[in-house]
């Protein structure tokens, strides 16, 4: 047995080694005595020898060799090694710890492809808690509000039986709603001008200026029924219910130049009652719930309702022209007039408890969260005041024509990548095509949209898109947090009546040509298109 | 003040207490003790390891504590650690161990981020090839997670 220490042995290694034969047959067995013979293969004496050496002597030893090896063979050691020093992290870390690294990897494609790498990757993808993470860090785990979040009575959200699951339908939604997802036209059962629409999973109700409200089946656009009775056209219409399941009635108001309410069951299409009173065409209206109705008239009064009794509660007279817009939160209801002022009322007792004046012209649009109130003018204007006590605390200004449409939004404030509160944002369209993104506490205007070449006919905007419809035809999908533009949602129509959205399916109402390919007019039809992004 | 400590392998390391202490498991190891010469065995890590782990201690000895896990996992992994972390898989796989069974959460983190970076992007025949990992699914398996999965292959 020898011991390399010095150059002088190092010399020997070569001597012995270079008398071996490449292609000698296998060692024999080796006996407990290591003599190195030349005239075989040396393989196992190596082996033994290098084995009885001090650490440091071994890696003395390898260097040596290694230096002996031409770049052939230093190439296939490198093969031979490289492998041997990587490591199976996930499979051979504790469980805790291999899971704690997937919690740093939250793009669904990279996901997917560890899901590939081998049998061990894959059950770990199974764990439930990566998900419920990536649901969290997506927001996608709470749950979906149309209007300013009301944290007292909105219900509280169902844990999902598989986060995964939940993840990967949310996943699917929002890629659909930035890709087109599958549409459903219906381009019969509407004619003409259409002034209102509601939907939900179940419902699709517009109300007409030809006296007809049509009611279509969310899910397959087909028809479910006509409601006639008015007598002019339909101005304005909102449903409630079916989210109750010890009452799923869901109740439908309609009024318009006909002067008289009509209260209906969805459900049925049953006449429940006619509320006459209003002197002339009611121009809004708007449900507290399914009991309390507050309507706005040309006869420049706005009545509350008992619609479930079907009487009149109060008259609430004050405005000098007609009322153009209302809102309610809780008990708190404000009007907007062409008397250019707006004013706050108590919804309970029909109590006026301020005006608001300020504007040089008609106000056109009015949204209150029962704190502040917002007011938008034919003066381009837009005004916000103080519930409480009636003052003004903000001009703002940017629109260069009237600001017919106002919506504040609830989006969930995320910092480092996580939600942690709720933050408001009023978003304004115009008749300048122009839409405006503020911030509902600093009045800072935070985004500024050239959105369509003519007025913007509609809009609507959650914590993740906005839509909006103008009057050039076009409907755009927005990016509400950069004012981007997503893309254009179908092939632009001669007009863009209304839309709405929910979750996951956006319903458009508008007018196209019969014949699209043809040159000749032969006139419009109005269409109405399911886009579903949930299929 | 000083301790030692006592590597699986026997070497024996003597660092300032504070350096130590950046393990849970020693702080609560020398409070049960108290005062005392003793060197603290720690049979789990080798000298080698150690030593990298006492570095990174020693580096970090100011950083502030913070129990906050959204901002741990969010925070990016500074140049210094980033080069300490430039390691063979194996003495990788090393700390991330000792980091564990010493209980060092701040070292923790820095390295599964690191792994995580290497997953980062990649198809999953670039991390079997990084990783060195066999593919013991069947082809059919492949294809089904591949189908079931298709939603998220949009990169």
């Amino acid at each position: 047995m020898f011991i390399t220490t010095t150059n002088q042995d190092n010399s020997n290694f070569n001597t012995t080694f270079n008398n071996s034969i490449p292609d000698a047959p296998p060692s024999p067995p080796v006996s407990s005595l290591c003599t190195p013979t030349p005239a075989y293969f040396p393989s196992e004496q190596v082996k033994c020898t290098f084995q009885h050496l001090s650490s440091r002597q071994q890696e003395q030893l390898l260097t040596d060799i290694i230096d002996q090896c031409d770049h052939t063979q230093l190439a296939y050691l490198h093969n031979l090694i490289a492998p041997r020093l990587k490591v199976d992290f996930l499979k051979r870390l504790p469980m805790e710890i291999a899971l704690a690294i997937l919690s740093h990897i939250d793009k669904p494609f990279t996901l997917a492809q560890i899901a590939r790498v081998s049998r061990h990757w894959n059950k770990l993808l199974k764990d439930d808690s990566i998900w419920k993470r990536l649901c969290a860090k997506y927001a996608y785990d709470i749950p979906y509000l149309h209007a300013v979040a009301q944290p007292a009575s909105s219900p509280l959200p169902v844990l999902p039986a598989s986060y995964r699951a939940l993840f990967r339908r949310k996943f699917k939604t929002n890629a659909d709603w930035q890709r087109g997802g599958q549409i459903r036209y219906v381009d019969h059962g509407l004619d003409g001008l259409v002034t209102s629409l509601q939907c939900d999973d179940k419902y699709i109700v517009v109300g007409c200026d030809n006296h007809r409200i049509e009611v279509f089946d969310t899910a397959t656009g087909r028809k479910v029924r006509t409601l006639l009775g008015h007598e002019g056209g339909v101005w304005a219409l909102e449903f409630k219910g079916g989210d109750d399941p010890l009452d799923p009635d869901r109740i439908l108001v309609s009024a318009g130049c006909d002067r008289d309410v009509r209260v209906w069951n969805l459900e049925t299409g049953e006449l429940l009652h006619v509320l006459a009173g209003h002197a002339q065409t009611v121009r809004c209206l708007k449900m507290k719930d399914k009991r309390t109705l507050v309507t706005g008239s040309r006869d420049y009064t706005l009545r509350i309702w008992d619609i479930e009794q079907g009487k009149l509660l109060h008259v609430l007279v004050g405005h000098q022209q007609s009322i153009r817009c209302l809102d309610i939160c809780d008990n708190i209801l404000v009007s907007g007039s062409y008397d250019t002022t707006a004013r706050i009322w108590d919804l309970n007792t029909g109590t006026l408890l301020h005006v608001l004046s300020g504007h040089q012209s008609q106000i056109y649009s009015i949204v209150t969260d029962g704190e502040k109130v917002a007011t938008g003018s034919y003066a381009t204007h837009i005004r916000v005041w103080s519930v409480k006590t009636g003052e003004c605390l903000a001009v703002l200004h940017g629109h260069t024509s009237l600001v017919g449409q106002l919506e504040l939004v609830s989006s969930p404030h995320t910092e480092r990548g996580q939600p942690t509160t709720w933050r408001t944002t009023m978003v304004s369209g115009g008749a300048d095509g122009c839409i405006r993104v503020w911030d509902w506490d600093s009045f800072e205007c935070l985004q500024r949209i050239s959105a369509h070449d003519n007025s913007i006919t509609c809009i609507q905007t959650d914590h993740r898109w906005m839509v909006s419809g103008g009057n050039d035809g076009r409907v755009k999908l927005w990016n509400p947090h950069n004012g981007r533009l997503i893309r254009t949602l179908t092939t632009p129509a001669k007009l863009v009546w209304k839309l709405q959205f929910n979750e996951s399916k956006a319903i458009l109402v508008m007018q196209r040509p019969i014949d699209e390919n043809s040159a000749s007019d032969q006139g419009d039809k109005t269409v109405l298109e399911i886009h579903d992004f949930d299929p | 003040m000083s301790v030692r400590l006592l590597s699986s392998d026997s070497e024996d390391f003597t660092v300032a207490k504070e350096v130590a202490e950046r393990s849970m498991l020693i702080k609560n190891m020398l409070e049960d003790v108290g005062d005392n010469d003793n060197p603290i065995p720690l049979p789990n890590v080798t000298a080698k390891i150690l030593r990298k782990v006492i570095e990174w201690c020693e580096h970090h000895l100011g950083d502030p504590v913070t129990n906050d896990e959204n901002e741990r996992r969010n925070t990016e992994i500074d140049e210094w650690d980033q080069k300490f972390m430039e390691v063979d898989q194996e003495t990788l796989f090393d700390i991330i161990l000792a980091a564990n069974y010493l209980d060092i959460k701040p070292l923790l983190d820095v390295g599964c981020k690191t792994v995580a970076n290497m997953i980062k992007g990649k198809t999953a025949e670039e991390i079997r090839k990084i990783f060195n990992i066999v593919n013991d699914l069947t082809p059919e398996e492949e294809a089904q997670i591949r189908k079931e999965n298709e939603w998220a292959e949009d990169r």
